[in-house]
């Protein structure tokens, strides 16, 4: 048996990793990439907690959020289709007219 | 008789069935018909007022095996979405109108604010957090559609991607936290973990998972440091949208607060409240701060809207009965309030085709009703006696020094004034300065009922406070 510790910590990484990857990426596929890492970890955290607590609301829960997940990278990825279909842009940094 | 669990259910069954309506309508009508869609959508929702009305009683009610509850909170929260998405539902209708927006506009757009304000109804009655993250991210993920909904304009598309990645990272925090408090408490059930915080010392894990949820909510509520988005956000959707987001999504957002921190957390307020008291006094100065060399109206609004999140942190770092009842108040002064700005901004934007403030110049012979609006209107989220935003103000400032927070309190007078000085600009650009175009602004009669209504708000809330506070306070009670 995985003691606690040791998924709570893998989680953190991927959290860690996710959001490192959502701020730092300019490409905004690699950003929705990185979103879904950080929900991962967010599914580890819940089932290591729902696994040592022999409680079984937790893993509910991460059916839900793969879910909710899919729906988000759904309108992410539409909405990246427009910018390359009307602009031909996937650039984050390329979306700068709203500033200041 | 008790009344069926149906009966209680009826609101949301309705906004739902209205929502799929529409759509099936939609689909029918091949997307002609939108405006007709949109007085269809706002004349669905008004049976829903007198619904909430009955449904009023003194005890808190669980339905579906706890997931779910009716509570005073509950039904004054779902009948402040369901005015705000009527109006909104009306701006919307106006701004489809304009031929440049004729060429887009669809039914589907009503769907998207209907299911938002579904989520918005969730959010006011979960019980658990699994049901309030459900209806958190229904209101979320409309918004985000909603947002970047004009597909030609490459701002609302910056505005929409922009809002979807800082989105998505604030529920990613929210439910890592509600992960941790999970871990921490045993349980997702709102009643089980209030018990276990008062039952043990609060934990470390506790903690870290209730500021990771406090991270999520402030950027709903457009807090320091997550109130970046705001401004681009606000300046880039569609009108209608800005205003459903400064008013809905917000109160939504500090509906989960006053749940989070005064009813489940309470037990622990000597540690959060500190931090609270920090974050509020941080974004009400960023908010008008901010707000001073805008010259776009909408980006002006979206700071002074930072500005106002932070008077209402103020009633959540005071966990008190005060505090979450001025919190209560504010924001249905502030609805009435800024509903009125959105309403002036939409008729004004979807004749002239323009936000810029300069361009509002000479308003005041163009068309005085507009401008007398606006000018009560900003006066009023400045916080001038005798309007709605005044007591609100006075009884957050007035919690604030109860608690002893004394340079929080100071900070939030100093603000009024520099939110005067960057409102009145706005004032004297309408009646002083000259108009190069003098063409009188149409008002329909539909805005006009709804300026009426806003106006009517701004007035009644301001000087006849007493029902209104009384209702607050009965709204906050079963929190405690």
């Amino acid at each position: 048996m995985i003691p606690l510790q040791e998924l709570l910590i893998l989680s953190g990484v991927l959290f860690a990793i996710g959001l490192i990857g959502a701020i730092t990426r300019r490409n905004i596929i690699m950003i929705l990439l990185s979103l879904e890492i950080l929900l991962a970890a967010v599914n580890l955290a819940f089932v290591a907690f729902s696994y040592s607590l022999g409680d079984l609301a937790g893993q509910v829960v991460v059916f839900f959020v793969m879910i909710v997940a899919a729906a988000e990278v759904t309108v992410g990825l539409a909405i990246a289709v427009v910018l390359v279909r009307q602009f031909n842009k996937t650039e984050a940094d390329d979306l700068r007219i709203l500033r200041w | 008789m008790m009344p069926s669990h149906f009966f209680y259910l009826l609101p949301e069954i309705w906004v739902g069935a209205l929502a799929l309506l529409i759509l099936l309508l939609d689909l029918r009508w091949k997307g002609r018909g939108h405006t007709k869609l949109g007085l269809m959508a706002a004349i669905g929702l008004l049976p829903v007022l007198p619904l909430l009305c009955m449904q009023r009683q003194l005890d808190t009610l669980e339905l579906l095996h706890g997931m779910y509850r009716i509570d005073s909170a509950a039904l004054l929260f779902k009948g402040i979405f369901i005015i705000t998405s009527l109006l909104v539902i009306l701006m919307t209708r106006e701004i489809s109108k304009t031929p440049a927006a004729a060429q887009q506009a669809h039914g589907e757009f009503y769907l998207l604010i209907l299911s938002a304000t579904l989520g918005m109804m969730f959010v006011a009655s979960a019980a658990d957090f699994l049901m309030l993250f459900i209806a958190l991210e229904l209101i979320t993920i409309s918004f985000y559609v909603m947002t970047a909904y004009l597909k030609t304009d490459l701002r609302s598309l910056e505005a929409g991607i922009k809002y979807l990645i800082l989105g998505s990272i604030a529920s990613a925090c929210f439910l890592y936290g509600v992960a941790f408090v999970y871990g921490s408490s045993g349980s997702i059930r709102f009643v089980e973990i209030r018990q276990f915080l008062q039952e043990t010392p609060f934990s470390a894990g506790c903690l870290f998972g209730l500021f990771l949820i406090l991270g999520g909510i402030l950027f709903k509520t457009a807090g320091v440091p997550f109130q970046l988005w705001t401004p681009d956000v606000y300046e880039g959707a569609p009108t209608s949208v800005t205003a459903f987001l400064s008013v809905g999504s917000k109160s939504a957002g500090f509906l989960v607060a006053l749940r989070v921190f005064h009813e489940l957390f309470i037990s622990s307020s000597a540690d959060w409240a500190p931090v609270l008291v920090w974050v509020a006094g941080l974004t009400i100065l960023y908010g008008n701060l901010g707000a001073i060399p805008q010259k776009n109206i909408k980006r002006l609004l979206g700071y002074s809207s930072i500005g106002h999140a932070g008077y209402l942190l103020i009633g959540l770092a005071c966990p008190s009965s005060l505090g979450s009842t001025a919190m209560v108040f504010y924001l249905a002064g502030y609805l009435v309030t800024n509903l009125a700005v959105f309403l002036v901004v939409t008729v004004f934007s979807s004749h002239t085709g323009s936000d810029e403030i300069k361009n509002y110049a000479g308003l005041s012979k163009r068309s005085p009703l507009l401008a007398m609006v606006m000018f009560i209107a900003l006066l009023s989220l400045a916080g001038v006696p005798p309007l709605a935003g005044f007591i609100g103000k006075f009884m957050l400032l007035l919690g604030a020094l109860s608690q002893g927070h004394l340079t929080l309190a100071i900070i939030g007078a100093v603000a009024v004034v520099i939110s005067l000085y960057y409102y009145l600009i706005v004032v004297k650009v309408m009646y002083v300065d000259r108009a190069e175009d003098s063409s009188p602004v149409p008002v329909s009669l539909p805005m006009r009922l709804a300026l009426l209504f806003c106006l009517l708000g701004i007035l009644g809330i301001g000087i006849w406070q007493e029902p209104f506070l009384s209702l607050s306070f009965a709204a906050v009670k079963g929190l405690f």
